[in-house]
Protein backbone atom coordinates (compact mmCIF):
# COMPACT_ATOMS: atom_id res chain seq x y z
CA UNK A 1 0.00 0.00 0.00
CA UNK A 2 1.25 3.50 -0.85
CA UNK A 3 1.68 5.83 2.10
CA UNK A 4 -0.94 8.59 1.69
CA UNK A 5 -0.23 12.22 0.95
CA UNK A 6 -1.45 13.02 4.45
CA UNK A 7 1.28 10.86 5.88
CA UNK A 8 3.98 12.77 3.97
CA UNK A 9 2.45 16.06 4.98
CA UNK A 10 2.50 14.97 8.61
CA UNK A 11 6.13 13.91 8.35
CA UNK A 12 7.00 17.21 6.76
CA UNK A 13 5.17 19.18 9.45
CA UNK A 14 6.84 17.33 12.31
CA UNK A 15 10.20 17.65 10.57
CA UNK A 16 9.77 21.38 10.32
CA UNK A 17 8.72 21.61 13.98
CA UNK A 18 11.79 19.59 14.92
CA UNK A 19 14.07 21.93 13.02
CA UNK A 20 12.34 25.00 14.44
CA UNK A 21 12.96 23.78 18.00
CA UNK A 22 16.65 23.26 17.29
CA UNK A 23 17.02 26.66 15.63
CA UNK A 24 15.03 28.46 18.36
CA UNK A 25 17.37 27.21 21.07
CA UNK A 26 20.41 28.33 19.07
CA UNK A 27 18.79 31.71 18.32
CA UNK A 28 18.36 32.50 22.00
CA UNK A 29 21.91 31.41 22.75
CA UNK A 30 23.00 34.05 20.23
CA UNK A 31 20.79 36.63 21.89
CA UNK A 32 22.39 35.84 25.25
CA UNK A 33 25.81 36.34 23.69
CA UNK A 34 24.69 39.67 22.33
CA UNK A 35 23.57 40.82 25.79
CA UNK A 36 26.81 39.76 27.41
CA UNK A 37 29.89 38.60 25.56
CA UNK A 38 32.34 38.98 28.44
CA UNK A 39 32.47 35.21 28.88
CA UNK A 40 34.04 34.83 25.43
CA UNK A 41 36.92 37.00 26.56
CA UNK A 42 37.34 35.34 29.95
CA UNK A 43 37.39 31.94 28.27
CA UNK A 44 39.85 33.29 25.74
CA UNK A 45 42.57 33.86 28.32
CA UNK A 46 43.69 30.24 28.59
CA UNK A 47 44.01 29.54 24.85
CA UNK A 48 45.74 32.89 24.46
CA UNK A 49 48.34 31.75 26.99
CA UNK A 50 48.84 28.52 25.08
CA UNK A 51 49.64 30.50 21.97
CA UNK A 52 51.60 33.32 23.55
CA UNK A 53 53.65 31.37 26.08
CA UNK A 54 53.74 27.70 25.09
CA UNK A 55 53.57 28.35 21.35
CA UNK A 56 56.17 31.07 21.21
CA UNK A 57 58.58 29.16 23.47
CA UNK A 58 58.33 25.88 21.58
CA UNK A 59 58.58 27.68 18.27
CA UNK A 60 61.84 29.29 19.32
CA UNK A 61 63.45 26.11 20.68
CA UNK A 62 62.26 24.14 17.64
CA UNK A 63 61.61 21.04 19.73
CA UNK A 64 58.77 19.72 17.62
CA UNK A 65 59.14 18.97 13.94
CA UNK A 66 56.14 20.20 11.94
CA UNK A 67 57.39 19.86 8.38
CA UNK A 68 57.50 23.02 6.29
CA UNK A 69 55.08 24.84 8.63
CA UNK A 70 56.00 26.99 11.61
CA UNK A 71 55.14 25.60 15.01
CA UNK A 72 52.67 28.43 15.66
CA UNK A 73 50.90 27.66 12.40
CA UNK A 74 50.69 24.07 13.50
CA UNK A 75 49.57 24.89 17.05
CA UNK A 76 46.88 27.49 16.30
CA UNK A 77 44.24 25.05 14.95
CA UNK A 78 45.01 22.78 17.91
CA UNK A 79 44.43 25.55 20.43
CA UNK A 80 41.34 26.63 18.51
CA UNK A 81 39.89 23.15 18.71
CA UNK A 82 40.84 22.90 22.37
CA UNK A 83 38.98 26.09 23.21
CA UNK A 84 35.95 24.83 21.30
CA UNK A 85 36.09 21.66 23.37
CA UNK A 86 36.30 23.64 26.63
CA UNK A 87 33.30 25.77 25.67
CA UNK A 88 31.30 22.73 24.64
CA UNK A 89 32.08 20.56 27.66
CA UNK A 90 30.55 23.30 29.78
CA UNK A 91 27.11 22.53 28.30
CA UNK A 92 26.70 19.35 30.31
CA UNK A 93 27.44 21.29 33.49
CA UNK A 94 24.96 23.92 32.38
CA UNK A 95 22.33 21.23 31.86
CA UNK A 96 22.66 20.19 35.51
CA UNK A 97 22.57 23.83 36.60
CA UNK A 98 19.41 24.41 34.56
CA UNK A 99 17.89 21.27 36.04
CA UNK A 100 18.59 22.55 39.56
CA UNK A 101 17.07 25.92 38.73
CA UNK A 102 13.91 24.58 37.08
CA UNK A 103 14.71 25.86 33.57
CA UNK A 104 15.14 22.37 32.23
CA UNK A 105 11.84 21.16 33.67
CA UNK A 106 10.19 24.09 31.98
CA UNK A 107 11.89 23.37 28.66
CA UNK A 108 10.87 19.72 28.83
CA UNK A 109 7.26 20.69 29.52
CA UNK A 110 6.94 21.99 25.95
CA UNK A 111 5.82 19.63 23.18
CA UNK A 112 9.32 19.71 21.67
CA UNK A 113 10.86 16.23 21.26
CA UNK A 114 13.72 15.46 23.67
CA UNK A 115 16.19 14.83 20.89
CA UNK A 116 15.40 18.22 19.32
CA UNK A 117 16.24 19.81 22.66
CA UNK A 118 19.53 17.92 22.82
CA UNK A 119 20.41 18.97 19.27
CA UNK A 120 19.33 22.54 20.01
CA UNK A 121 21.66 22.68 22.99
CA UNK A 122 24.44 21.15 20.89
CA UNK A 123 23.92 23.69 18.14
CA UNK A 124 24.01 26.44 20.78
CA UNK A 125 27.41 25.13 21.83
CA UNK A 126 28.46 25.18 18.18
CA UNK A 127 27.32 28.76 17.76
CA UNK A 128 29.12 29.92 20.87
CA UNK A 129 32.22 28.05 19.72
CA UNK A 130 32.34 30.14 16.54
CA UNK A 131 32.73 33.33 18.54
CA UNK A 132 35.33 31.77 20.80
CA UNK A 133 37.26 30.62 17.74
CA UNK A 134 37.05 34.02 16.04
CA UNK A 135 38.70 35.58 19.05
CA UNK A 136 41.63 33.14 18.97
CA UNK A 137 41.90 33.37 15.20
CA UNK A 138 42.18 37.16 15.50
CA UNK A 139 44.86 36.80 18.16
CA UNK A 140 46.84 34.46 15.92
CA UNK A 141 46.61 36.94 13.04
CA UNK A 142 47.86 39.70 15.35
CA UNK A 143 50.78 37.42 16.29
CA UNK A 144 51.51 37.27 12.58
CA UNK A 145 50.77 33.56 12.25
CA UNK A 146 50.19 32.82 8.59
CA UNK A 147 46.65 31.39 8.25
CA UNK A 148 44.25 31.23 5.37
CA UNK A 149 41.96 34.17 4.62
CA UNK A 150 40.22 32.42 1.76
CA UNK A 151 36.46 32.74 2.49
CA UNK A 152 35.69 29.22 1.30
CA UNK A 153 38.33 27.67 3.52
CA UNK A 154 37.16 29.83 6.42
CA UNK A 155 33.61 28.60 5.81
CA UNK A 156 34.94 25.05 5.95
CA UNK A 157 36.70 25.79 9.22
CA UNK A 158 33.50 27.28 10.69
CA UNK A 159 31.56 24.16 9.78
CA UNK A 160 34.19 22.03 11.50
CA UNK A 161 34.08 24.30 14.55
CA UNK A 162 30.27 23.98 14.81
CA UNK A 163 30.52 20.22 14.39
CA UNK A 164 33.26 20.04 17.00
CA UNK A 165 31.22 22.13 19.44
CA UNK A 166 28.22 19.88 18.86
CA UNK A 167 30.26 16.73 19.31
CA UNK A 168 31.88 17.71 22.61
CA UNK A 169 28.70 19.20 24.04
CA UNK A 170 26.92 15.93 23.26
CA UNK A 171 29.63 13.98 25.08
CA UNK A 172 29.15 16.28 28.04
CA UNK A 173 25.35 15.94 27.83
CA UNK A 174 25.74 12.15 27.88
CA UNK A 175 27.59 12.43 31.17
CA UNK A 176 25.17 14.88 32.84
CA UNK A 177 22.31 12.37 33.34
CA UNK A 178 24.82 9.88 34.77
CA UNK A 179 26.61 12.11 37.25
CA UNK A 180 23.69 14.47 37.94
CA UNK A 181 25.33 16.94 40.36
CA UNK A 182 27.14 20.11 39.45
CA UNK A 183 30.20 19.29 41.55
CA UNK A 184 30.66 15.88 39.94
CA UNK A 185 30.16 17.34 36.47
CA UNK A 186 32.79 20.03 37.09
CA UNK A 187 35.22 17.32 38.13
CA UNK A 188 34.32 15.13 35.18
CA UNK A 189 34.68 18.10 32.85
CA UNK A 190 38.27 18.57 33.94
CA UNK A 191 38.92 14.86 34.05
CA UNK A 192 38.03 14.40 30.40
CA UNK A 193 39.17 17.62 28.71
CA UNK A 194 42.82 17.43 29.71
CA UNK A 195 43.35 13.79 28.67
CA UNK A 196 41.47 14.42 25.41
CA UNK A 197 43.73 17.39 24.75
CA UNK A 198 47.03 15.62 25.47
CA UNK A 199 46.09 12.45 23.60
CA UNK A 200 45.21 14.43 20.49
CA UNK A 201 47.42 15.93 17.84
CA UNK A 202 46.85 19.43 19.28
CA UNK A 203 50.44 20.15 20.34
CA UNK A 204 52.47 17.44 18.60
CA UNK A 205 52.01 15.43 15.41
CA UNK A 206 50.63 11.93 15.78
CA UNK A 207 53.72 10.50 14.01
CA UNK A 208 55.88 11.58 16.96
CA UNK A 209 53.72 9.74 19.50
CA UNK A 210 54.61 6.35 21.03
CA UNK A 211 52.42 3.54 19.71
CA UNK A 212 50.09 3.29 22.71
CA UNK A 213 49.34 7.01 22.44
CA UNK A 214 48.80 6.70 18.70
CA UNK A 215 46.10 4.12 19.40
CA UNK A 216 44.33 6.49 21.78
CA UNK A 217 44.70 9.44 19.42
CA UNK A 218 43.07 7.38 16.68
CA UNK A 219 39.81 7.12 18.64
CA UNK A 220 39.98 10.63 20.08
CA UNK A 221 37.41 12.80 18.24
CA UNK A 222 39.49 15.88 19.02
CA UNK A 223 42.25 14.63 16.71
CA UNK A 224 39.86 14.51 13.78
CA UNK A 225 38.50 17.98 14.50
CA UNK A 226 42.04 19.34 14.73
CA UNK A 227 43.25 17.69 11.52
CA UNK A 228 40.22 19.03 9.62
CA UNK A 229 40.89 22.50 11.02
CA UNK A 230 44.55 22.35 9.98
CA UNK A 231 43.53 21.30 6.51
CA UNK A 232 41.29 24.33 6.19
CA UNK A 233 43.35 26.91 8.06
CA UNK A 234 47.03 26.30 7.20
CA UNK A 235 47.90 27.38 3.65
CA UNK A 236 49.60 24.52 1.81
CA UNK A 237 48.74 21.89 4.46
CA UNK A 238 46.49 19.90 2.17
CA UNK A 239 48.96 19.92 -0.71
CA UNK A 240 51.83 18.81 1.54
CA UNK A 241 50.19 16.08 3.65
CA UNK A 242 47.19 15.08 1.52
CA UNK A 243 45.21 14.57 4.77
CA UNK A 244 42.00 12.50 4.57
CA UNK A 245 39.67 15.49 4.99
CA UNK A 246 36.49 13.55 4.31
CA UNK A 247 37.48 10.92 6.88
CA UNK A 248 38.18 13.62 9.45
CA UNK A 249 34.85 15.33 8.91
CA UNK A 250 33.05 12.00 8.62
CA UNK A 251 34.54 10.78 11.92
CA UNK A 252 33.47 14.00 13.67
CA UNK A 253 29.97 13.69 12.24
CA UNK A 254 29.73 10.06 13.27
CA UNK A 255 30.93 10.83 16.81
CA UNK A 256 28.40 13.67 17.05
CA UNK A 257 25.58 11.42 15.86
CA UNK A 258 26.50 8.65 18.30
CA UNK A 259 26.83 10.91 21.32
CA UNK A 260 23.71 12.93 20.42
CA UNK A 261 21.72 9.69 20.28
CA UNK A 262 23.05 8.50 23.63
CA UNK A 263 22.41 11.93 25.19
CA UNK A 264 18.83 11.95 23.90
CA UNK A 265 18.22 8.44 25.23
CA UNK A 266 19.64 9.27 28.66
CA UNK A 267 18.07 12.72 28.84
CA UNK A 268 14.96 11.75 30.81
CA UNK A 269 17.14 10.34 33.58
CA UNK A 270 18.47 13.75 34.49
CA UNK A 271 15.09 14.67 36.03
CA UNK A 272 14.73 11.47 38.04
CA UNK B 1 -15.07 15.57 31.20
CA UNK B 2 -12.71 16.05 34.11
CA UNK B 3 -9.73 18.35 33.57
CA UNK B 4 -7.45 16.01 35.48
CA UNK B 5 -8.22 12.52 36.63
CA UNK B 6 -5.75 10.48 38.66
CA UNK B 7 -6.47 6.93 39.74
CA UNK B 8 -4.17 5.11 42.16
CA UNK B 9 -1.23 7.13 40.96
CA UNK B 10 2.09 5.96 42.39
CA UNK B 11 5.64 7.18 41.84
CA UNK B 12 8.64 5.45 43.35
CA UNK B 13 12.18 6.80 43.43
CA UNK B 14 14.18 3.55 43.61
CA UNK B 15 12.48 2.03 46.66
CA UNK B 16 11.06 5.24 48.13
CA UNK B 17 7.35 5.94 47.55
CA UNK B 18 7.16 9.68 46.84
CA UNK B 19 3.52 9.44 45.70
CA UNK B 20 1.48 6.62 47.18
CA UNK B 21 -1.60 5.48 45.26
CA UNK B 22 -3.40 8.82 45.18
CA UNK B 23 -6.68 9.42 43.38
CA UNK B 24 -8.19 12.83 42.72
CA UNK B 25 -9.97 14.73 40.03
CA UNK B 26 -10.10 18.34 39.00
CA UNK B 27 -13.22 19.89 37.44
CA UNK B 28 -12.92 22.12 34.42
CA UNK B 29 -12.56 25.79 35.36
CA UNK B 30 -11.56 25.01 38.93
CA UNK B 31 -8.59 26.12 40.96
CA UNK B 32 -7.49 22.91 42.60
CA UNK B 33 -4.86 22.92 45.32
CA UNK B 34 -2.52 20.22 46.57
CA UNK B 35 -1.72 21.34 50.09
CA UNK B 36 0.99 19.74 52.16
CA UNK B 37 4.36 20.15 53.86
CA UNK B 38 7.74 19.79 52.17
CA UNK B 39 8.35 16.32 50.87
CA UNK B 40 4.65 15.47 50.72
CA UNK B 41 4.97 14.54 47.03
CA UNK B 42 3.26 17.59 45.50
CA UNK B 43 5.97 18.45 42.99
CA UNK B 44 6.32 14.81 42.02
CA UNK B 45 2.58 14.65 41.33
CA UNK B 46 2.77 17.72 39.09
CA UNK B 47 5.79 16.34 37.22
CA UNK B 48 4.04 13.07 36.54
CA UNK B 49 0.93 14.89 35.33
CA UNK B 50 3.05 17.07 33.06
CA UNK B 51 4.68 13.93 31.62
CA UNK B 52 8.14 15.02 32.83
CA UNK B 53 8.51 11.72 34.66
CA UNK B 54 6.64 8.47 34.23
CA UNK B 55 4.37 7.12 36.97
CA UNK B 56 5.37 3.78 38.47
CA UNK B 57 1.75 2.64 38.42
CA UNK B 58 -1.79 3.99 38.23
CA UNK B 59 -3.31 6.19 35.57
CA UNK B 60 -3.49 9.90 34.96
CA UNK B 61 -5.25 11.90 32.25
CA UNK B 62 -5.49 15.60 31.38
CA UNK B 63 -8.71 16.51 29.54
CA UNK B 64 -9.09 12.84 28.74
CA UNK B 65 -5.59 12.55 27.25
CA UNK B 66 -3.41 9.85 28.74
CA UNK B 67 -0.23 11.33 30.23
CA UNK B 68 1.87 8.25 29.51
CA UNK B 69 0.63 7.33 26.04
CA UNK B 70 0.18 10.83 24.59
CA UNK B 71 2.76 12.89 26.44
CA UNK B 72 3.31 15.49 23.70
CA UNK B 73 -0.44 16.15 23.38
CA UNK B 74 -0.70 16.77 27.12
CA UNK B 75 2.25 19.14 27.00
CA UNK B 76 0.73 21.10 24.11
CA UNK B 77 -2.36 22.06 26.15
CA UNK B 78 -0.55 22.56 29.46
CA UNK B 79 1.22 25.53 30.96
CA UNK B 80 3.75 25.08 33.74
CA UNK B 81 5.38 27.28 36.33
CA UNK B 82 7.93 25.18 38.23
CA UNK B 83 8.62 25.67 41.92
CA UNK B 84 12.07 27.02 41.17
CA UNK B 85 13.08 29.49 38.46
CA UNK B 86 11.95 28.91 34.87
CA UNK B 87 12.99 32.12 33.16
CA UNK B 88 16.41 32.70 31.68
CA UNK B 89 17.77 35.68 33.57
CA UNK B 90 20.32 36.41 30.82
CA UNK B 91 17.48 37.25 28.43
CA UNK B 92 14.98 40.10 28.57
CA UNK B 93 11.40 39.59 29.71
CA UNK B 94 10.21 39.91 26.13
CA UNK B 95 12.76 37.40 24.85
CA UNK B 96 11.76 34.88 27.51
CA UNK B 97 8.21 35.02 26.18
CA UNK B 98 9.28 35.00 22.53
CA UNK B 99 11.37 31.89 23.08
CA UNK B 100 8.44 29.96 24.51
CA UNK B 101 5.97 31.18 21.95
CA UNK B 102 8.35 29.73 19.37
CA UNK B 103 8.82 26.49 21.29
CA UNK B 104 5.03 26.08 21.34
CA UNK B 105 4.94 26.70 17.56
CA UNK B 106 2.60 29.69 17.92
CA UNK B 107 1.77 30.95 14.42
CA UNK B 108 4.00 33.89 13.56
CA UNK B 109 1.15 36.38 13.11
CA UNK B 110 -0.17 35.66 16.62
CA UNK B 111 3.11 35.79 18.52
CA UNK B 112 3.40 39.52 19.04
CA UNK B 113 -0.19 39.94 20.17
CA UNK B 114 0.05 37.06 22.62
CA UNK B 115 3.30 38.33 24.07
CA UNK B 116 1.89 41.86 24.28
CA UNK B 117 -1.27 40.62 25.99
CA UNK B 118 0.64 38.51 28.49
CA UNK B 119 3.01 41.36 29.36
CA UNK B 120 0.11 43.74 29.76
CA UNK B 121 -1.82 41.23 31.78
CA UNK B 122 1.02 40.57 34.19
CA UNK B 123 1.92 44.27 34.49
CA UNK B 124 5.35 43.84 32.96
CA UNK B 125 5.00 45.82 29.73
CA UNK B 126 7.14 48.75 30.89
CA UNK B 127 10.08 46.52 31.84
CA UNK B 128 9.86 44.02 28.97
CA UNK B 129 13.17 44.99 27.39
CA UNK B 130 15.21 44.81 30.58
CA UNK B 131 17.21 41.69 31.36
CA UNK B 132 15.20 39.44 33.66
CA UNK B 133 18.01 39.37 36.21
CA UNK B 134 17.18 42.98 37.08
CA UNK B 135 13.60 42.01 38.06
CA UNK B 136 12.32 41.67 41.62
CA UNK B 137 11.25 38.24 42.87
CA UNK B 138 7.59 39.11 42.34
CA UNK B 139 8.21 40.34 38.79
CA UNK B 140 10.13 37.17 37.97
CA UNK B 141 7.22 35.08 39.18
CA UNK B 142 4.78 37.12 37.09
CA UNK B 143 7.04 36.71 34.06
CA UNK B 144 7.07 32.98 34.69
CA UNK B 145 3.28 32.92 34.73
CA UNK B 146 3.21 35.03 31.54
CA UNK B 147 5.62 32.52 30.00
CA UNK B 148 3.30 29.66 30.91
CA UNK B 149 0.47 31.42 29.05
CA UNK B 150 2.24 31.51 25.68
CA UNK B 151 0.38 28.47 24.35
CA UNK B 152 -2.97 29.65 25.83
CA UNK B 153 -3.10 26.52 28.00
CA UNK B 154 -6.40 24.88 28.92
CA UNK B 155 -4.64 23.49 31.96
CA UNK B 156 -2.17 25.45 34.05
CA UNK B 157 0.15 23.90 36.64
CA UNK B 158 1.59 26.21 39.29
CA UNK B 159 4.10 24.68 41.68
CA UNK B 160 4.21 26.80 44.84
CA UNK B 161 3.27 29.98 42.95
CA UNK B 162 4.06 32.43 45.72
CA UNK B 163 6.96 30.67 47.41
CA UNK B 164 9.58 33.06 48.71
CA UNK B 165 7.65 36.21 47.80
CA UNK B 166 6.94 39.08 50.16
CA UNK B 167 3.28 39.67 51.17
CA UNK B 168 2.56 42.39 48.58
CA UNK B 169 4.03 40.40 45.70
CA UNK B 170 2.15 37.35 46.95
CA UNK B 171 -1.20 39.15 46.87
CA UNK B 172 -0.47 40.41 43.36
CA UNK B 173 0.28 36.88 42.14
CA UNK B 174 -2.96 35.62 43.73
CA UNK B 175 -4.99 38.30 41.99
CA UNK B 176 -3.48 37.37 38.63
CA UNK B 177 -4.10 33.67 39.15
CA UNK B 178 -7.74 34.27 40.07
CA UNK B 179 -8.27 36.47 37.02
CA UNK B 180 -6.92 33.74 34.76
CA UNK B 181 -9.61 31.40 35.99
CA UNK B 182 -12.37 34.02 36.00
CA UNK B 183 -11.66 35.62 32.62
CA UNK B 184 -10.38 32.73 30.54
CA UNK B 185 -11.82 29.75 32.37
CA UNK B 186 -8.33 28.26 32.67
CA UNK B 187 -8.28 25.21 34.88
CA UNK B 188 -5.51 25.52 37.44
CA UNK B 189 -3.77 22.90 39.54
CA UNK B 190 -1.48 24.45 42.11
CA UNK B 191 0.57 23.15 44.99
CA UNK B 192 1.26 25.00 48.17
CA UNK B 193 2.43 24.52 51.73
CA UNK B 194 0.71 27.79 52.67
CA UNK B 195 -2.69 27.30 54.32
CA UNK B 196 -3.70 30.84 53.71
CA UNK B 197 -2.86 30.62 50.04
CA UNK B 198 -4.91 27.45 49.65
CA UNK B 199 -7.77 29.09 51.51
CA UNK B 200 -7.96 32.27 49.42
CA UNK B 201 -7.23 30.73 46.01
CA UNK B 202 -8.65 27.25 45.80
CA UNK B 203 -12.14 26.00 45.04
CA UNK B 204 -11.09 22.50 46.01
CA UNK B 205 -8.21 21.23 48.10
CA UNK B 206 -6.54 17.87 48.53
CA UNK B 207 -4.38 17.65 51.61
CA UNK B 208 -1.25 15.62 51.02
CA UNK B 209 1.11 14.13 53.52
CA UNK B 210 3.89 11.57 52.99
CA UNK B 211 2.73 10.76 49.48
CA UNK B 212 -0.91 10.22 50.41
CA UNK B 213 -4.02 12.35 50.08
CA UNK B 214 -5.41 12.45 53.61
CA UNK B 215 -8.48 14.63 53.02
CA UNK B 216 -10.16 16.60 50.26
CA UNK B 217 -13.01 18.99 49.70
CA UNK B 218 -13.71 22.71 49.45
CA UNK B 219 -11.98 24.88 52.06
CA UNK B 220 -15.34 25.40 53.78
CA UNK B 221 -16.14 21.68 53.87
CA UNK B 222 -12.73 20.87 55.23
CA UNK B 223 -12.96 23.49 57.92
CA UNK B 224 -16.48 22.43 58.83
CA UNK B 225 -15.18 18.88 59.17
CA UNK B 226 -12.95 19.90 62.06
CA UNK B 227 -15.87 21.58 63.83
CA UNK B 228 -16.12 24.96 62.17
CA UNK B 229 -15.88 28.50 63.57
CA UNK B 230 -16.24 29.34 67.24
CA UNK B 231 -18.38 32.32 68.30
CA UNK B 232 -17.93 33.61 71.84
CA UNK B 233 -20.40 36.08 73.25
CA UNK B 234 -21.15 37.84 76.49
CA UNK B 235 -24.70 38.73 77.61
CA UNK B 236 -25.96 39.17 81.17
CA UNK B 237 -29.72 39.86 81.06
CA UNK B 238 -31.07 36.34 80.64
CA UNK B 239 -30.03 32.81 79.65
CA UNK B 240 -29.05 32.60 75.96
CA UNK B 241 -28.56 28.82 75.80
CA UNK B 242 -31.97 28.04 74.30
CA UNK B 243 -31.69 30.58 71.54
CA UNK B 244 -28.08 29.76 70.72
CA UNK B 245 -28.78 26.07 70.33
CA UNK B 246 -31.01 26.86 67.38
CA UNK B 247 -27.99 28.28 65.52
CA UNK B 248 -25.29 25.74 66.16
CA UNK B 249 -23.60 23.47 68.64
CA UNK B 250 -23.20 24.97 72.08
CA UNK B 251 -19.65 24.39 73.23
CA UNK B 252 -19.90 25.96 76.67
CA UNK B 253 -22.51 27.95 78.50
CA UNK B 254 -22.05 29.76 81.83
CA UNK B 255 -25.14 31.93 82.35
CA UNK B 256 -23.93 33.05 85.81
CA UNK B 257 -20.90 34.67 84.12
CA UNK B 258 -22.88 35.57 81.00
CA UNK B 259 -20.33 33.76 78.75
CA UNK B 260 -21.21 31.39 75.91
CA UNK B 261 -19.31 29.57 73.15
CA UNK B 262 -21.02 28.29 70.03
CA UNK B 263 -19.69 26.31 67.03
CA UNK B 264 -21.08 27.18 63.59
CA UNK B 265 -20.11 26.48 59.97
CA UNK B 266 -19.65 30.06 58.75
CA UNK B 267 -19.15 32.44 61.62
CA UNK B 268 -19.48 35.74 59.81
CA UNK B 269 -22.82 34.70 58.28
CA UNK B 270 -24.19 33.32 61.56
CA UNK B 271 -23.47 36.33 63.78
CA UNK B 272 -26.13 38.74 62.40
CA UNK B 273 -28.94 36.21 62.68
CA UNK B 274 -27.85 35.14 66.16
CA UNK B 275 -27.89 38.77 67.28
CA UNK B 276 -31.32 39.24 65.73
CA UNK B 277 -32.78 36.20 67.53
CA UNK B 278 -31.33 37.30 70.88
CA UNK B 279 -32.65 40.81 70.31
CA UNK B 280 -36.16 39.40 69.70
CA UNK B 281 -35.88 37.59 73.08
CA UNK B 282 -34.96 40.94 74.62
CA UNK B 283 -31.44 39.78 75.42
CA UNK B 284 -28.80 42.42 75.03
CA UNK B 285 -25.40 41.21 73.79
CA UNK B 286 -22.45 43.08 75.27
CA UNK B 287 -19.66 41.66 73.17
CA UNK B 288 -19.13 39.03 70.49
CA UNK B 289 -15.98 37.56 69.00
CA UNK B 290 -15.27 35.04 66.25
CA UNK B 291 -12.45 32.53 65.95
CA UNK B 292 -12.45 31.05 62.48
CA UNK B 293 -11.17 27.55 62.04
CA UNK B 294 -8.19 27.35 59.74
CA UNK B 295 -6.84 24.78 57.36
CA UNK B 296 -4.08 24.43 59.89
CA UNK B 297 -6.64 22.81 62.21
CA UNK B 298 -7.69 20.62 59.31
CA UNK B 299 -4.15 19.55 58.64
CA UNK B 300 -3.58 18.84 62.30
CA UNK B 301 -6.64 16.63 62.37
CA UNK B 302 -5.89 14.59 59.23
CA UNK B 303 -2.11 14.44 59.21
CA UNK B 304 -1.51 14.59 62.92
CA UNK B 305 1.06 17.35 62.54
CA UNK B 306 1.33 21.02 61.74
CA UNK B 307 2.79 22.19 58.45
CA UNK B 308 6.22 23.57 59.11
CA UNK B 309 7.69 26.31 57.04
CA UNK B 310 10.66 24.20 56.16
CA UNK B 311 14.00 24.71 54.49
CA UNK B 312 13.01 24.88 50.86
CA UNK B 313 10.88 27.91 51.51
CA UNK B 314 13.91 29.94 52.50
CA UNK B 315 15.98 28.22 49.82
CA UNK B 316 13.59 29.50 47.17
CA UNK B 317 14.07 33.07 48.27
CA UNK B 318 17.85 32.66 48.37
CA UNK B 319 17.81 31.01 44.96
CA UNK B 320 16.00 33.96 43.44
CA UNK B 321 18.47 36.36 45.01
CA UNK B 322 21.38 34.30 43.73
CA UNK B 323 19.98 34.30 40.21
CA UNK B 324 19.50 38.04 40.35
CA UNK B 325 23.07 38.67 41.39
CA UNK B 326 24.61 36.27 38.92
CA UNK B 327 26.19 38.44 36.26
N1 LIG C 1 14.65 12.89 41.94
C1 LIG C 1 14.39 12.36 43.15
N2 LIG C 1 15.04 11.26 43.57
C2 LIG C 1 14.78 10.73 44.78
N3 LIG C 1 13.89 11.22 45.65
C3 LIG C 1 13.20 12.32 45.29
C4 LIG C 1 13.41 12.95 44.03
N4 LIG C 1 12.59 14.02 43.93
C5 LIG C 1 11.90 14.05 45.10
N5 LIG C 1 12.26 13.04 45.91
C6 LIG C 1 11.71 12.75 47.24
O1 LIG C 1 10.33 12.54 47.09
C7 LIG C 1 9.63 13.15 48.15
C8 LIG C 1 8.57 14.08 47.59
O2 LIG C 1 9.19 15.18 46.99
P1 LIG C 1 8.39 16.34 46.31
O3 LIG C 1 7.43 15.78 45.35
O4 LIG C 1 9.38 17.32 45.78
O5 LIG C 1 7.60 16.96 47.53
P2 LIG C 1 6.94 18.40 47.72
O6 LIG C 1 6.89 19.06 46.39
O7 LIG C 1 5.60 18.10 48.28
O8 LIG C 1 7.78 19.15 48.68
C9 LIG C 1 10.64 13.86 49.02
O9 LIG C 1 10.90 13.05 50.14
C10 LIG C 1 11.85 13.95 48.15
O10 LIG C 1 13.03 13.89 48.90
MG1 LIG D 1 7.60 20.88 45.85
Amino acid sequence: MMPSLGFFRMMLASGSRYLRTVLTLAEFELRKLRHDSSEIFIRGVQPALWLLVFGVTFASIRAIQTGPFTYLQYLTPGVLAQSVMFVAVFYGIMLVWERDLGLLNKLLSTPAPRSAIVLGKALSAGVRSIFQAIMIFALALIMNVSLTLNPLELMGAIIVIVLGGMCFSCISMCLAPIFKTREKMMGIGQAITMPLFFTSSAIYPIELMPDWLKAIAAVNPLSYVIEAMRTFLIPGYYEYYQPPLLLDIGATLLATAIFATIAALLFRRILE
Amino acid sequence: MKAVEAVNLTKMYSDFKAVDAISFDVDEGQIFGLLGPNGAGKTTTIRVTLTLIKPTSGSITVFGIDCVKSAAAVRQISGYVPQEVSIDTDLTGYENLLMYSKLYYTPKDQRESRIGDALEYMDLADRQHDLAKTYSGGMMRRLEIAQALMNRPKMLFLDEPSIGLDPTAKTAVWEHVKRLRDEFGTTILLTTHDMHEADVLCDEIAIMNRGKIVADGSPEELKASVGGDVISLVAHNGDCSQVLQEHGKLLSSRPEEGAYELVVARGEKAIPSILESLESHKIHVESVSLKKSTLDDVFLKYAGARIQEGGTWKDARLLRRAVRKRG
